[in-house]
């Protein structure tokens, strides 16, 4: 039962080392293949969630090894429930896949894409369970250049020329993230991260200047990664020119689990040290303009998937303010929103994806009078709208009400505010195009001919995407009980 | 006098923040691809230089155990870790130099700001 | 390449640089070196072998399929052997308490798991190198010459 989570890990990468052969004896095998190791990751993502629900976090050591010599798996609450997160939402997007890359790629790279998306799925839930430094720098590294092949694979150049620009600045990410490493483990002497935070109270006394540096390195590596304010400029791009399942993966996932690992690591590393650094301050400040402007910027835009890019930029400010902010209610809420926020966005990008599939089309304006004609997709294309805007009764109200409380319960009333008024920048983009999608109309009224709903297996994916999400806005103390908040 | 001899002692460190400083500038501001790419890597070789220096221990002898060794030994815990950073930095490096080899091919120029031009004039 | 005196010295240098290769990756438990250094240098073999052979020659001995069966093989190799933790009740990459047999410290037959993962690796990590080197090259090759 203890190996269920390294197993998890194990088999998407045995998956992703053997679908190259499969797909060249059998080609349809492959994605069956491919999308059962995404189900058996699933399953025991969630039998080890259940596990740590009831008994409580725990530890793993490869090779019997005990630490500080060996590697170190540690599973607590929250790697569980972002697992579960990873895993559920992944397995979903490549059924989906299944049927879309017959559209959107050409013959030759569609089983590398097989193989990139599992890799990746391995290297993900390699990053949230991470116990000692180093090997959460490999995983982040397999994971940034896994998404950068998924954005790759589509062969158009605008999408090489982003990948180009998304790997330049990841690798200047990693490069920061590695000097830090190499900075603490100058003045602690280890890697694993209970041992350096029992040896970093000497340290600070003795180096202090090697921890600040450390810190800054570490918050702008894991900044760039993660799309923080500024170091945000490669993710419109890369969003927006990948295949539509990529899209739905990066954006919902790939970019959170950078922020869970930036705070895994001022949590469980430096702890009680940065009492007097002013981190939160700093990461708070980034994160509201992040809300602000990410809004505002995707007024501005014609594209949809460029739009939902942006948007993107705006709800990784929320996650990182909730879990700034550091009341317990934020960082419930900051948590949750990973969750709801994969959820909203990966229908979001999946409904593109469907329009793209059926009409080609790619513009905001083009979605004029679709909603007739595409009811299941643009049904599940309005409800994670206003999930996103914060309608009640789904999970983007859930956790945006979390996180206003907890940001009054940790004394700054102001960040609710801008809360509020970043939903309504949200509405104020998210809107038009649901209302003409189902009330306007095309200027020649040339919509129509021929189009019809996308096929069962793209719809399904998105349909349960759009369940869990009314099941989280209905029901949310089990999401809750699962992150070990209680209240 | 004291700075000379705290410059003597940690050279190695100053070679490599001054390597990351060029390798940093190489890649952010010149323009061609193939420059940038190289810029990253020597940015990723100053941090490896970093991390493997600081494991020297003076008077030390290789961290090899066989009859009749003995004394105090280079700490071979960075030399480890940095090799598994090597390949990523080849694989990043490989991966990058098949994106500018199809890059070209499509766009016909190598330089960075030509490329963005003629997207935003396609967009 | 048509130069004869660099076919000939490198038809006589390839099989002493495999050979190095091949110690290197054999012995890395017990001296500096294991997978990756003994596999780019087997890779860096057959990259001698193609420039100065030409691909075509190269790739009727050492084809896709080949390569794409090594890496594959390789890979799972590695995952395979860490699983036999597992199924003799230990946990994940286990080495001594799995069963593997550990010979004596400082000699070649020693260290249980460790040699047999690096044999896969390190053939692995020589026909990704080839790889990489074949995928850069049949671009240039498919559009001519600029």
């Amino acid at each position: 039962m203890l190996h269920l989570p390294v197993l998890a890990v194990v088999i998407s990468l045995l998956g992703a080392y053997l679908i190259p052969l499969i797909y060249h004896f059998r080609r349809n095998l492959a994605s069956v293949v491919a999308v059962g190791i995404s189900g058996l990751a699933l399953c025991f993502s969630a039998a080890t969630a259940v596990y740590v629900s009831r008994y409580g976090a725990f530890s793993y050591l490869l090779g019997m090894w005990s630490i500080p010599w060996g590697i170190e798996v540690y599973v607590d609450r929250m790697s569980a429930f972002m697992m579960l997160v990873i895993s559920s939402i992944t397995f979903l997007v490549m059924l989906y896949a299944m049927e879309d890359v017959r559209h959107e790629l050409t013959e030759a790279p569609r089983k590398w894409y097989w193989t990139l998306n599992l890799l990746l799925l391995a290297s993900m839930m390699g990053v949230v369970m991470a116990g000692d430094l180093f090997n959460l720098f490999v995983f982040v590294e397999i994971s940034s250049i896994a998404a950068c092949g998924t954005i790759s694979v589509k062969g158009d150049r605008r999408a090489v020329e982003a990948t180009f620009r998304y790997l330049v600045l990841s690798t200047l990410g990693s490069g920061a993230l590695l000097l830090s490493i190499a900075l603490l483990y100058m003045v602690t002497g280890n890697l694993n991260m209970t041992y350096i935070s029992g040896e970093i109270q000497k340290a600070a006394f003795l180096y202090p200047k090697n921890l600040y540096a450390a810190l800054t390195f570490m918050v702008v590596g894991f900044g760039v990664k993660s799309a923080l304010f500024p170091l945000h400029s490669w993710l419109p791009d890369a969003h927006s020119a990948a295949p539509a399942p990529s899209s739905a993966v990066l954006s919902g996932l790939v970019v959170k689990i950078y922020i869970f690992a930036l705070f895994q690591v001022l949590s469980r590393v430096f702890g009680p040290v940065i009492a007097g650094i002013p981190v939160e301050t700093v990461v708070l400040l980034m994160a509201t303009m992040a809300v602000v402007l990410g809004s505002v910027l995707a007024m501005g835009q014609k594209e949809l998937k460029r739009m939902l890019a942006y948007s993107t930029v705006a709800q990784v400010g929320y996650v990182f303010m909730g879990l700034a902010l550091g009341a317990d209610r934020a960082v419930a809420g900051g948590m949750m929103h990973i969750l709801t926020h994969a959820l909203m966005k990966s229908s979001l990008f999946l409904a593109a994806g469907s329009v793209l599939y059926k009409t080609g089309k790619k513009n905001i304006t083009d979605l004029a009078g679709l909603g007739p004609r595409m009811p299941v997709t643009m049904g599940v294309f309005s409800l994670a709208a206003a999930s996103m805007i914060g309608v009640p009764l789904l999970g983007g109200f859930v956790s945006k009400w979390y996180l206003a409380l907890g940001a009054t319960d940790a004394g700054k009333s102001f960040y609710a505010l801008i809360i509020i008024v970043s939903s309504f920048l949200t509405a104020l983009y998210f809107l038009p195009p649901v209302i003409s999608a189902f009330f306007g109309k095309q200027p020649d009224d040339s919509v129509g001919k021929g189009i019809d709903e996308a096929p069962a297996v793209m719809l399904v994916p998105m349909v349960i995407l759009s369940i869990a999400l009314l099941g989280v806005g209905l029901f949310p103390s089990l999401v809750l009980g699962l992150l070990g908040y209680r209240g | 006098m004291g700075i000379i001899d705290i410059l003597y002692d940690n050279f190695h460190y100053l070679v490599a923040c001054l390597l990351f400083l060029i390798g940093f500038h190489t890649m952010l501001t010149h323009s061609n691809l193939i420059k940038k790419i190289m810029g990253m890597n020597i940015m990723d070789t100053a941090v490896f230089l970093l991390f493997i220096s600081s494991g020297f221990v003076r008077g030390g002898k290789a961290p090899i155990v066989g009859p009749g060794t003995e004394g105090p030994y280079v700490n071979p815990i960075p030399s480890a870790l940095i090799l598994t950073g090597i390949v990523i930095a080849v694989s990043i490096t490989a991966f990058a130099l098949s994106l500018i080899v199809t890059l070209y091919k499509q766009y016909g120029t190598l330089d960075a700001d030509k490329i963005a031009e003629l997207r935003t004039k396609e967009r | 390449m048509n130069d004869m005196v660099v076919q000939i010295i490198t038809r006589i240098l390839i099989p002493f640089i495999e050979v190095f290769a091949v110690y290197v990756i054999f012995h890395g438990h017990i001296s500096p070196g294991g997978s990756f250094s003994g596999g780019a240098i087997l890779g860096a073999s057959f990259v001698l072998a193609t420039l100065v052979f030409g691909t075509a020659r190269f790739n009727r001995k050492f084809g896709h399929m080949v390569s794409q069966l090594v890496e594959s093989v390789g890979g799972s190799w590695y995952i395979l052997v860490g699983l036999f933790g597992i199924l003799a009740g230990a946990n994940f990459l286990t080495n001594k308490l799995a069963g593997f047999g550990m010979g004596r410290p400082g000699y070649l037959f020693s260290a249980g798991a460790i040699p047999v993962i690096t044999i896969g690796l390190g053939l692995k990590v020589g026909s990704t190198m080839v790889t990489l080197f074949h995928g850069l090259i049949e671009e240039e090759e498919n559009h001519g010459d600029h």
